[in-house]
Formats: structure tokens, sequence, C-alpha cells
């Protein structure tokens, strides 16, 4: 479960990336976060990921302060959850199986077990036949697809995706998404989207930002700015 | 050693600089090492010869000599006298030339100089024994190592000095070389360890790679310093024989070990080796943990 609890976060400059911002996420949850450019949605990922910290407020994750001085189990907190990226961050020097198995390999995976899950992940993205395939020989689709096999690989209880279609065709959008689809009520599911036809269509919760501060919070909403 | 090599052939210079400057440490450090041990062990040696020996004429009477033996006992200033007559200055010659069998021709006892080994109580009475020999008349020679042994120590010492500050320097110069070229090859990783950061790899996974690079590089290091002087030494070998002909053998006491550093003995030169792998692994490993430690703000 995660919790935000009147989060802020104020840059030097004095202008807000969030503004007093709660709200709460069940397990297995499937939430869009939506909002122009600049609204807010990125920096409630990357304070989930403790890329950054809050100005003021707090921010729980399965019961534990993550903004509170005492914590200091980022690592472990980073390997429940499963960053999927708009720029893909897939390894250039490595091949579609070993992008895949730094997942398990950060967790000290035996080899055999890291083997299995890496070929269900592939399967699940339908990259099976593209494991010794480097990343130069694939399409914009297909790396995302790596992205999401490397994030969900080793069960991660969450799935962060912070505009996983921005840089793709709305075909190549709509099998991403479908891969999203699967994964619903296997994990609790949080992307950041400007994406409006994915999100009417998903019909799930909606989470609106604008200006840093939560302007909507629908529990079957659309792109509704 | 997959992953180590792809990082060399991906970053052939830096990897190249690093290995250099480790190797030129690693060479020089042994230099100095090696040259210490023989000093120190020849040193020890000196200490261990006769402070004073006189060689008389060798048709000298035995009597005149155990004359000056037992006026010099009588004087309370020696701690042991050794006489050592012609026969036994000939066994002495034959066991110090016995793989010269021409050396061995042209001499025989009678041309071999009686002499007498002299260890004094105190070294103040050195220059005393030795002025009081030199007034005898049937003496031929007076050898008085305290020169000798105060220079080597002096030369020892300053020595043992410059080789500090230069090993200082060398490791300085190492380390932040290393340090230098891992954080050239850590920021071309850059993305992948923000990555990898992301997704919960700890400190010590994103560390690996690098460390076990410089592991691999310290070893190859000390294992081409041992093996190039392991080959000049034993190319050597013929040249050292004979400059060190006089010198029966060198030791050194290393801890609670007696090591034998001439002639040539293998425990001493995997001591060597040893300790300059020792030496290398921790510069390499100390200088990319420096590197990582910058990079991951630990």
């Amino acid at each position: 479960m995660i919790v935000f609890d009147k989060v802020s976060k104020k840059f030097p400059l004095g202008n807000f990336a969030l503004n007093e911002v709660s709200f709460e996420i069940e397990d297995n949850e499937f939430v869009f976060l939506v909002g122009p450019s600049g609204a807010g949605k990125t920096s409630i990922l990357k304070i989930i990921l403790k890329e950054i910290y809050p100005t003021s407020g707090s921010v729980f994750i399965d019961d534990e302060d993550i903004t509170s001085s005492e914590f200091t189990k980022t690592t472990r907190l980073r390997r429940k959850i499963g960053v999927v990226f708009q720029d893909f961050k897939v390894l250039a020097d490595k091949n579609v199986f070993e992008n895949i198995a730094v997942s398990c390999q950060v967790k000290s995976f035996p080899n055999s077990e890291t083997k299995n899950k890496v070929k269900e992940a592939l399967l699940l993205v339908n990259l099976a036949e593209k494991e010794k395939v480097f990343p130069i020989q694939l399409s914009a689709g297909e790396l995302q697809r790596v992205a999401i096999a490397r994030a969900i690989v080793d069960e991660r209880k969450y799935l962060l995706a912070d505009e996983p279609t921005g840089n793709l065709d709305p075909k190549t959008s709509w099998e991403i998404m479908k891969i999203f689809k699967k994964l619903e009520k296997k994990k609790t599911i949080v992307i950041a989207t400007h994406n409006s036809d994915i999100v009417n269509s998903f019909q799930k919760r909606v989470l609106v930002l604008k200006e840093g501060k939560l302007i909507k919070d629908q529990r079957k909403g659309g792109y509704d700015l | 050693m997959k992953e180590i090599i792809i990082s060399i052939r991906r970053t052939p210079y830096q990897s190249l600089a690093g290995f250099l400057v480790l190797f030129f440490s690693l060479f020089l450090s042994s230099v100095l090492f090696i040259s210490l041990s023989f000093v120190n062990s020849l040193l020890n040696y000196l200490e261990t010869r006769p402070q004073v020996t006189v060689y008389f004429q060798p048709k000298t009477p035995e009597s005149n000599i155990f004359k000056v033996r037992d006026d010099l006992s009588a004087s309370g200033k020696t701690l042991s006298i050794k006489y050592i007559n012609q026969n036994q200055a000939y066994d002495i010659y034959k066991n110090l030339n016995k793989d010269n069998p021409l050396l061995l021709e042209m001499v025989s006892a009678d041309i071999l100089p009686p002499s007498l080994e002299i260890f004094a109580k105190k070294p103040v009475y050195l220059p005393e024994i030795a002025e009081y020999l030199k007034k005898q008349g049937d003496v031929d020679e007076v050898q008085y190592q305290k020169d000798i042994v105060d220079r080597l120590l002096s030369l020892t010492n300053i020595l043992r000095k410059s080789s500090l500050i230069f090993f200082s320097y060398l490791l300085l110069m190492s380390i932040i070389v290393l340090t230098t070229t891992t954080s050239f090859k850590i920021a071309l990783k850059k993305e992948e360890i923000e990555l990898l950061r992301l997704i919960g790899a700890s400190n010590t996974y994103i560390r690996r790679p690098y460390i076990k690079e410089a592991l691999f590089m310290g070893t190859t290091a000390a294992g081409l310093t041992f093996f190039i002087f392991t080959g000049g030494f034993l190319y050597a070998n013929t040249f050292l024989k004979g400059y060190l002909a006089g010198i029966p053998n060198l030791t050194l006491d290393f801890f609670t070990i007696k090591l034998t550093i001439w002639p040539l003995d293998i425990i001493f030169l995997l001591l060597m080796f040893l300790l300059v792998l020792t030496f290398g692994c921790i510069i390499a490993v100390g200088s990319s943990y420096l590197a990582t430690r910058k990079y991951l703000k630990v």
C-alpha cells in the first residue's frame, strides 16, 4: 500500500513540484497519474523510489515511513519496485536476456532461478525469440517490452511507469498497454501518462494533478483535465 | 573474466594507463625492496664477521702469533680471538672457490697468511686494537671492519629513508592515476549505475565489476613484475656469483623467519611475489573503491 500524506516538494527557487498531495493506493490497484507537463507526476514516482525527498509530509509504503530520517532501507525498498521509463533505459552492451536478468542478479537469485524467471518474463512480453538480441537491433516497442520484462521478472510488488508510451506510436503503445493489462490484479501499478486514449479506455482509477496539486481522484475515471 | 575483458576492451587506453602505472610502481617498489634486503643482509653479514682481522706474514712462527693473541687477551679489551692457521685458511679458500678449479690449482696452503680474527668487547676498543696490531713486526695487513660497517649502515639508513619517500610517492601516484582511470570508466557507465541503483542494486553489487577488474590488473602487474625479476636474477646469476664470491650466504630476519637472500632462494622469491601481489591488489582495489565511493556518494 502506498500512502501520501500532505506531501510537498518545493524546489530551491520556491516553485512547488508537489503541494500538500495526499492519496492512498491499495495493494494490486491500477492507477493512472495524469496532468500537464510539470504537474508533479514524475515527482510522485521519484519520491516513491526515494530518488528525491519531499520538503514536507510523509510517504508510507507497506506501513513504513520512507521519508523518516530513520528509514535507511532504500535498497530493500527499491527491490520491491519495478520501474519502466519513457526512454527505456535498456543497457546497450547487454543482450535482451542479460538486460532482464539484471533485476534478479541484484537480488542474488541463483542462476537457474534467474534463467527460469527471465524465460517466463520473455513469454509474457512476447520476446521469447529475441533473448540473444542486442538493444541496437530492437525497435522502440521491443525496447519498452524489455524494460517491462525487467521490471516484472522478479515478482516485484509495485510497478511504476513514467510515460511508458511517450516515445511510441499509437499501435505499439496499445501493445505495451496490453502487457500492463495482463499484470492487473497481480501488482500495484502506477502509470504516469499523457495518453488520453489509453486512460479513457482503461477506465481505472485516475489521479489528476495540476501545478503540483491533486485536483481529482476518480475511481473509474478518464483523461479529464 | 568475460566481464573484465569486455570492460578492458571498451576502455583500452584507460586500462592500459592504469596497468602501466601499477606495473611501474610495483617494479620500482620491488627494486627498492630487493636493494634494501640485500644491503640489510650484507650489513648483518658484516656484523657477524670479525671486527678486526690481522694477517701475518706466511712464514711467521706460530709462537709469535700466539704471543700477540695472548697479549691482546690479557688487555681485557677482546671478547674472543680465533686463530686461523695456513691449512685452515686453505680450507676456507677451497670452499670459497670450489667452482673454480683454475684458482684452486694456483694456490697452496703455504702461500696463504695465518690470521687472527678478533672481536672487541666494545666498538671503542677497535681503533686501539688495530693500532696495536699495526705496530707488530710480523703483521702483513690489518683489516678493520668498523669503517665498512659504518659506511654500510649509513648507506642503509639513506636507502631506507629515500625508499620510504619514493615508495610514498609511487603509492600516491598510482592511487591518483588509477582512481582517475576508474572514474573515467565509471563515467562511461553512469546511466547503467543510475539504473542499477533504481532497481535496488547494493553498492557492493555496483562496485563488484570494478573491484574484479582492479584485482585482475593488480595480479597481472604483480605477476609480470615477478617474472621479470626472477628472469633477471636467473640471467644475472653467474655474474652475481662471481661478484659475491667471498660471501657464502646472506640472510635477513623477517619477523620470525630467517630468509636467505643469497644464494637465490625460492622462499625469498615467493615472499617477494606475495608482497608485490598484496601491494598491487591493495593499490588497485583501494583506488577502485575510492573512485566508486565518490560516485556512489556512500
